[in-house]
C-alpha cells in the first residue's frame, strides 16, 4: 500500500498509542471525581492541554477541548452576538439538525440567526465545516486569486461596521495553501482601531481554521494575530474525534453543547481524557520533527513533479510542503483514483467529504479551474508513511495508470 | 394433442437472437456482438453483475448512473452518493465508460408529484412502477437511443421474448435434446380472429429466480422500450449472481440490497409524507359500532389492512382482547381511520377486484392462447422465442384463467378478467387502492391494472 492522502486522515503513531493506553486501562477516572486517582487524571488531562496550547504559544486554559474541528470551527462562530428577532424565550444553540425537509427549513429559518446584516465574512475556498456554519449566519464569501490566497483587496471590500467574525483557513484543506494571516489580522488591527476613533464598539475577530496546518507550519497565535484558531488532532498522527479550539480574551463564546460545565463552561462532556493525551502527544512529536519533515516532503514533492508526466501542477505557490494537486487534463480523476486503488495506491479527487457528497469541488472552482479541469483533479498528501521509495514507485504507478486510461479513451473516440 | 401443440413450438436453430453463455468468459458469436448497450448501475450487485455479463459478451457498454434522488431527508442522508461511487468503481473496474444522467427533475415531476397526489387522494401507489415506466424505460431509454444505442440494459430480474405470430417452426430440437420446453405457457386455445399483431412482439417474461422476478415493477413499460432491453440476468438466480461478483472481484458483491421506495428509503413512507403533505390529526373508529378507539396523525398515512402504528389506547376489558385491529376503510373527507378486529369484515375479504388504467402488455387487445415458451437450460438462458398458436386470440374483453400478482413477491392468484374486473375463485385479502394487480400468463407477463 501507498498511502498519499495523508489530508484526510493519518494513522496514530506507535509513541501516540503508547502513551494513550494506559488512559484507557488503569487511569480511566473521570477527572471531576473527588479521590485522588481521579485528581492524577485531572492533573495528567491539563498538562496535555498545556502541551498543545504551548505549541501555538497559548496556555491550557486558552483552549477548548473539542470532539474534532468541526466542532471547534462551530463553536468558534458562537462568538457572533446576534438579536434574536424571531422567536421569543432563548435562542436555540445553532442550527437545526433535522436540515431537511419543509417542516424542519423553517425550523431551521426560526434559528437563524440575524439574515439581514452579513456579520461573518469567510474565504470562499473553506471547508464545509466552516462554510456551511457561516452560512447559518448569513455569511458572504470572499474571493481567492487564482493562486489560492486570499484577495485582500475583496477583504477590505468586504468588511462593514457590522463585521464580527472573519474566518480564513490557515491552509486550504484541497490545496494546501497557506493563507497570509499575520497580514489579515493586520488589516483588521487597522479597522479596530478606525472603529474604536468612531466610537463604534462592534467587535471583530479573526478565526482561522489550522487543522491541516498544525504539524506543517510554526503556528504562534500571536504572530497570526487570530483570536480563534482551530486544531485538529486526526491530521496529525492524533486519534481522530478531538481537536481544540484556541480562544482569545477578546472572544466571548457560547456553549454549543451543555451539561456539566466542562472546558470552562464552554463544552461540558466528561474530558476524553485518553485522546486528549494522545494529541498532545503528536503535537509534541509534530513540533520535534517538523523541520525535517518539512524538508523531507518538500523533496519528495520534487521527485513526484520530476517523474508523473502529462499534468499540470495546480498548487504552484504558497502551498504546505506535503500537497501536490495535479491535473490531468480531458481525465476522469474519480477513474484514476479507482484504477489506483486497485494497484493499491490511495489518493483522492478532493476533500473527502465534498468528494462522498458528488458535489464539484467548490474550491478549485473558486481558483478557476473549468469543469474538465476540476473534473481531471488529484490531490496527494505526503506523510509519515510514506518514504522515498513509495514516492518512486507511486510516480510510476500513476503514470502507468494516466496512461492505461488514456488509451481507453483513444479507443472510445 | 391437438394442432396447438406443434404450432407453439418453434425452432432454436432459427432463432434470431442466439443463446449466449451466461457466466462464462467464453464469448460465443453473436448477432448482437459489438451493439451499443447503455446499462443502468445502481451501485448494486445486480446491476454490475448485469454489467459484467455485458462487457463478457462482447457488447459496446456504457454505465449509466440514473440521477433520480440525491435529497437527504431528516434521519436520513441520501445514499446516491455513495451508489454512484459505487457503480463507477464496478464501471472503472470493467473498462466501460460511465455517465451520469440527471432525471431528478423529471423524477420530482413524474414519479414523486404522481405519488403524492396518490396519497392525498387516499390511495397507496407504487411509485417504482411508475419510475420504471416514466424513467427507466422511457426518459434513459430514450437518451440512450438518442445516443445511438441498439439496446438499453438494468439489473432487473426479469425475461424478454419475442412472439412470433403463425410461425410454425418447432421447438423440436430442444425438446428432442431431451430438455423439456416449460409447457407452462399453454391457455386453452381460444377461436377467433388471427391476432392483429406484427411478425415479432416482445413479451415481458418472468424471471428464472422465482423469489425475485421483478415484473410486477415492469408491466407498464412500453414494447418498443422492452423490445430494446436486455435483462442480463433475469436468467440468474440471486446466490448466482453474487458469486459471480465475486469471482469477478467487484467490491459490492456483498452490498445491502436496497429496501422499499429507492428514495424514501430506511425512513419509510410515513416520515416521508409529513415532509411533504400537510395533515392534519383525526379519530381511529371501529367500523362496526362508530366508537371512537384513538387518534391518528393523518389518514393518508393509512393503508388499508394495516396492523401497525395504530394509536389505540387500550380500555381494559373492552378492547384490550389481544387481537390486533386493523384498518378497513378511511374517509378521507372527515379524516377518520376505520379500524375493525373482525378479520372477516367485507371491507377486507372480496372475489372481485375493479382495476383501472388497464396496460394490456403487446399489442394484443385480448389474451392470445400463448404457444409455449422455449426454455432451455442447458446454456443457462432461455431461448428468446414464444409462438402464437394459428388458431388466434380468445374473445375480445376476456382474459380466461390467468394468474394474478397483487404484490410483489406475492404467490400467483387464478383469476378471470371481464372488462376492467378480476374475478377470483377464492376470496382474497383485499389489496389497497392505488396498487398494481399484475397479470401472468405462465411465463409471460401480460400486463395489470391499478386497483380501485
Amino acid at each position: 500500500m501507498i498511502y498519499l492522502d495523508h489530508a484526510a486522515a493519518t494513522p496514530v503513531s506507535d509513541k501516540v498509542f503508547e502513551a494513550m493506553k494506559p488512559y484507557f486501562l488503569h487511569d480511566f477516572f473521570n477527572p471531576s471525581a473527588a479521590y485522588l486517582p481521579a485528581k492524577k487524571v485531572a492533573a495528567d488531562y491539563e498538562t496535555a492541554k498545556g502541551v498543545i496550547a504551548h505549541a501555538i504559544g497559548a496556555k491550557a486554559s486558552d483552549l477548548v477541548i473539542t470532539a474534532g474541528a468541526t466542532e471547534a470551527n462551530n463553536l468558534a462562530f458562537s462568538a457572533i452576538v446576534t438579536e434574536d428577532i424571531f422567536c421569543s424565550g432563548p435562542r436555540p444553540a445553532g442550527p437545526s439538525p433535522r436540515a431537511a425537509g419543509a417542516n424542519s427549513r423553517a425550523a431551521a429559518l426560526r434559528n437563524a440567526p440575524s439574515q439581514n446584516i452579513s456579520s461573518v465574512l469567510y474565504l470562499e475556498t473553506e471547508h464545509d465545516s466552516v462554510r456551511k456554519v457561516a452560512e447559518q449566519y448569513g455569511g458572504e464569501a470572499v474571493k481567492v486569486l487564482p493562486s489560492g490566497v486570499i484577495d485582500l483587496d475583496d477583504l477590505k471590500a468586504k468588511i462593514t461596521d457590522e463585521t464580527q467574525l472573519i474566518s480564513v483557513s490557515l491552509a486550504n484543506n484541497e490545496l494546501g495553501t497557506i493563507q497570509p494571516l499575520a497580514e489579515i489580522s493586520g488589516i483588521i488591527r487597522e479597522i479596530k482601531i478606525d472603529r474604536l476613533r468612531r466610537g463604534i464598539k462592534t467587535q471583530l475577530l479573526l478565526h482561522s481554521d489550522a487543522s491541516q496546518a498544525l504539524n506543517l507550519l510554526d503556528i504562534n497565535v500571536a504572530r497570526l494575530g487570530v483570536d480563534l484558531l482551530t486544531l485538529n488532532s486526526a491530521k496529525v498522527y492524533g486519534p481522530k474525534g478531538v481537536g481544540a479550539l484556541y480562544v482569545s480574551h477578546d472572544a466571548r463564546l457560547k456553549p454549543v453543547i451543555y451539561g456539566g460545565g466542562q472546558e470552562n463552561g464552554l463544552r461540558s462532556g466528561t474530558e476524553n481524557v485518553p485522546s486528549v493525551i494522545g494529541f498532545a502527544k503528536a503535537v509534541e512529536l509534530a513540533k520535534e520533527h517538523l523541520n525535517g519533515n518539512r524538508k523531507k516532503y518538500a523533496s519528495w514533492r520534487k521527485i513526484l513533479l520530476a517523474e508523473l508526466q502529462g499534468y499540470e501542477l495546480i498548487n504552484k505557490k504558497r502551498s504546505l510542503d506535503n500537497f501536490v494537486v495535479l491535473c490531468y487534463n480531458g481525465m476522469d480523476a474519480e477513474r484514476l483514483v479507482f484504477l489506483l486503488e486497485e494497484k493499491g495506491v490511495y489518493v483522492s479527487t478532493g476533500a473527502a467529504c465534498a468528494a462522498s457528497k458528488g458535489v464539484k469541488s467548490h474550491v478549485l472552482k473558486a481558483i478557476g479551474l473549468s469543469d474538465a479541469e476540476i473534473a481531471g483533479s488529484l490531490r496527494l498528501t505526503l506523510g509519515e508513511t510514506n518514504d522515498e521509495a513509495q514516492i518512486h514507485e507511486a510516480a510510476r504507478i500513476i503514470n502507468k495508470v494516466v496512461t492505461q486510461e488514456k488509451e481507453r479513451l483513444d479507443n472510445e473516440r | 394433442m391437438n394442432d396447438n401443440s406443434s404450432a407453439g413450438v418453434t425452432d432454436l436453430e432459427g432463432v434470431p437472437h442466439r443463446i449466449y453463455e451466461v457466466g462464462e468468459e467464453k464469448v460465443r458469436q453473436d448477432p448482437r456482438h459489438n451493439k451499443k448497450v447503455f446499462v443502468g448501475m445502481s451501485g448494486g450487485v445486480d446491476s454490475s453483475v448485469s454489467a459484467l455479463l455485458l462487457v463478457q459478451q462482447g457488447y459496446d457498454v456504457t454505465g449509466v448512473y440514473m440521477k433520480n434522488w440525491s435529497r437527504d431527508l431528516p434521519g436520513m442522508k441520501c445514499p446516491w452518493a455513495e451508489d454512484l461511487a459505487d457503480a463507477k468503481r464496478v464501471a472503472v473496474k470493467l473498462g466501460i465508460p460511465f455517465e451520469v444522467w440527471d432525471f431528478e427533475k423529471d423524477y420530482r415531476e413524474k414519479v414523486v408529484e404522481y405519488m403524492l397526489r396518490e396519497f392525498k387522494a387516499g390511495n397507496t401507489p407504487n411509485p417504482d412502477i411508475m419510475c420504471n415506466q416514466e424513467i427507466k424505460f422511457k426518459l434513459f431509454y430514450e437518451k440512450a437511443m438518442e445516443r445511438g444505442a441498439d439496446f438499453i440494459a438494468t439489473g432487473h430480474y426479469a425475461g424478454t421474448g419475442v412472439a412470433e405470430n403463425g410461425r410454425s417452426k418447432g421447438l423440436r430440437s430442444a425438446a428432442a435434446r431431451g430438455r423439456a420446453p416449460a409447457a407452462r405457457g399453454d391457455g386453452p386455445a381460444g377461436r377467433g380472429p388471427r391476432a392483429t399483431v406484427s411478425d415479432r412482439t416482445p413479451v415481458l417474461l418472468r424471471a428464472v429466480d422465482e423469489n425475485k422476478d421483478q415484473t410486477y415493477f415492469l408491466y407498464r413499460i412500453s414494447d418498443e422500450a422492452l423490445a430494446h432491453t436486455i435483462f442480463p440476468i433475469g436468467e440468474m438466480m440471486k446466490p448466482d449472481v453474487k458469486k459471480l461478483a465475486e469471482k469477478h472481484g467487484l467490491h459490492n458483491a456483498h452490498k445491502k440490497e436496497s429496501m422499499g421506495v429507492c428514495f424514501v428509503g430506511e425512513v419509510g413512507m410515513k416520515d416521508f409524507l409529513k415532509e411533504y403533505i400537510d395533515t392534519r390529526p383525526g379519530e381511529i373508529r371501529e367500523i362496526e359500532t362508530e366508537k371512537v378507539l384513538g387518534f391518528h396523525e393523518g389518514a393518508v398515512f393509512y393503508t388499508v389492512g394495516q396492523r401497525h402504528g395504530l394509536y389505540i389506547s387500550g380500555v381494559k376489558g373492552e378492547i384490550n382482547d389481544g387481537l390486533p385491529y386493523y384498518v378497513v376503510s378511511k374517509d378521507l373527507k372527515k379524516n377518520i381511520v376505520y379500524v375493525s378486529k373482525n378479520l372477516n369484515d367485507k371491507h377486507i375479504w372480496t372475489k372481485e377486484l375493479k382495476l383501472r388504467d388497464i396496460v394490456m402488455r403487446t399489442k394484443f387487445e385480448a389474451c392470445p392462447a400463448w404457444g409455449r415458451v422455449a426454455r432451455s437450460r442447458r446454456h443457462g438462458a432461455r431461448a428468446l422465442i414464444l409462438a402464437l398458436p394459428r388458431s388466434g386470440i380468445p374473445q375480445a374483453g376476456t382474459l380466461p384463467q390467468i394468474l394474478v400478482r397483487l404484490r410483489h413477491r406475492a404467490p400467483l392468484i387464478p383469476a378471470k378478467l371481464v372488462d376492467d374486473t378480476l374475478y377470483f375463485e377464492q376470496e382474497i385479502k383485499r389489496p389497497a387502492a392505488g396498487q398494481s394487480a399484475v397479470f401472468y400468463d405462465g411465463e409471460v407477463c401480460l400486463g395489470g391494472g391499478i386497483i380501485l
